[in-house]
């Protein structure tokens, strides 16, 4: 599993707060913190007004990128920001996101041609969110056949199927399952990643939802997850499925983390 | 070749480290004296390993990939440890016995034997008396080799050397017994020849008796 890492994204209450201190040291350590626990990359999402974000960006890129060896997944709705602040990455990582709406594709498309960027793309346009198995297929396919015109191969996109709250659909799992499956069938190569909160909305106990959505949506075939690895009982869940689908050899990677006491009880220090 | 740094790497179950030092060591073309001694290193990483899985920071799983990795380590080094000739000293059944599932120890001891140029018969984990005498009937070893790491064990190893006694099978042959609760009354108790709680000594007696 990829892992992308949530935390710094400003509209966090706390991380906007840091944000409007200038407080390096936050996010710093949230950097680290989540580098630690096992994120693969860092999310970074200004969340600011607009006239804000470029400079809110940078900021936060140049903060995780001293304090942290991990890509950045830089985080904008807004393709001309992505455009603006790619400059200040270190090395490739992964554009979060395009979509179908407006002209992402085409900001953001010839910015990473020839490059090891990788992005995510929802499967959303003009429209909105939608609601059948179909049209997200339908867009995911345009998604990837746009990105072949500027030679981004499958590999290197993450498609986002948008999963729909529980609460307001009752076959929202089935929906992601058969999406992804469907999908995947068309570009083996392709990933397939969902933020895992989004599930749960509307409901009591959400981790109990997110985690088991998780479990499932690994079992299904999931690439990737923007999530927080901070979470203890997150990352024991994400890597028990794994150990338990015989993705995790020897379940090196499950008794590792217990053995540093990554999951678990917390050790006394 | 730094063998402290290899018996850390395999307590550590580097995978990739151990490979990485004991291909680069191969590629010397090393005397045999000196892969042994890399042999002995190895070994003491799962002596490493052993201990923590005694205290709770290893787990069963770590146990099998420490194996593996062991099992890595002898097949890069036996075109130089010797004494892998196509002449076979001799005939081991081998076990661990009922009512014992652990088959490290076991692994261990029968990845040495075999580099060491014995024919090995391993029946497997939790395996009744009856299982050795039919192999011992079959195959007529030199020896029979009893493994096991809970103290159950023994009474399970007395039940087998007693069924070959029974079935007339025990006289001419030798009896290892080796394992965690192994002793010098445990082998008195079984009545075997021999007990070992080092699967290298364990190669060793072995070879002393077909000599």
């Amino acid at each position: 599993m990829i892992i992308i890492g949530e935390k710094i994204n400003g509209t966090i209450p706390v991380v906007k707060k840091a944000i409007e201190e200038k407080d390096e040291e936050f996010i710093r350590t949230r950097a680290i913190d989540q580098s630690e626990a096992g994120a693969n990359y860092i999310d970074i999402c200004a969340g600011t007004a607009p006239d804000l974000e470029v400079e809110t960006l940078k900021w936060l890129m140049d903060i995780v990128q001293d304090a942290v060896d991990k890509p950045l997944c830089i985080d904008s709705p807004n393709p001309r920001v992505i455009e603006a602040v790619l400059k200040y990455a270190g090395k490739p990582g992964i554009i979060n996101s395009v979509s179908l709406e407006g002209d992402k594709c085409e900001v953001i498309y010839p910015l990473i041609q020839g490059t090891d960027w990788q992005v995510i793309a929802l499967t959303c346009d003009n429209r909105g969110i939608p609601k059948d198995v179909q049209t997200r297929i339908d867009i995911a396919k345009v998604l990837v056949e746009k990105a072949a015109s500027y030679d981004i191969g499958p590999e290197k996109i993450h498609i986002d199927p948008l999963v729909i709250a529980l609460a307001t659909d009752n076959t929202s799992l089935f929906s992601f399952v058969d999406t992804m499956k469907n999908i995947k069938a068309i570009y083996p190569m392709i990933k397939v990643t969902s933020g895992l909160s989004n599930i749960s909305f509307g409901m009591p106990l959400r981790k109990v939802i997110n985690q088991n959505f998780l479990t499932l949506a690994i079992y299904a075939g999931m690439d990737s997850a923007i999530m927080d690895p901070c979470n203890r009982d997150t990352m024991a869940t994400l890597l028990a499925t794994e150990a338990l689908i015989g993705r995790d050899r020897f379940c090196k990677n499950y008794n590792g983390a217990f053995r540093k006491g990554k999951i678990g009880p917390k050790k006394e220090k | 070749m730094d063998l402290k740094q290899l018996s850390v790497a395999v307590g550590e179950l580097e995978e990739e480290k151990v490979s990485e030092l004991l291909n680069e060591f191969v590629a010397t073309n090393p005397e045999m004296e000196d892969a042994q001694k890399v042999l002995v290193a190895c070994q003491e990483g799962m002596g490493i390993v052993g201990e923590k899985f005694e205290s709770s920071e290893y787990f069963v799983a770590d146990l099998i990939l420490a194996g593996e990795i062991l099992l890595t380590a002898l097949n890069i080094l036996k075109p130089v440890i010797g004494e892998s000739s196509s002449v076979k000293k001799g005939k081991i059944v081998l076990g661990t016995v009922r009512g014992d599932l652990h088959d490290i120890g076991k692994n261990i001891f029968k990845n040495m034997a075999d580099a060491a140029g014995f024919e090995i018969y391993d029946l497997g984990i939790d395996q009744p008396a009856e299982n050795f005498i039919k192999k011992v009937q079959e195959v007529n070893p030199e020896i029979v080799g009893l493994s096991g790491v809970l103290t159950l064990a023994v009474d399970s190893m007395k039940d087998i050397v007693d069924g070959l006694k029974e079935a007339g099978l025990r006289d001419g042959r030798r009896i290892i017994i080796g394992g965690n609760p192994v002793t010098e009354e445990t082998c008195k108790f079984v009545g075997a020849d021999a007990f070992t709680t080092n699967a290298a000594e364990g190669v060793k007696i072995c070879k002393g008796w077909v000599s």
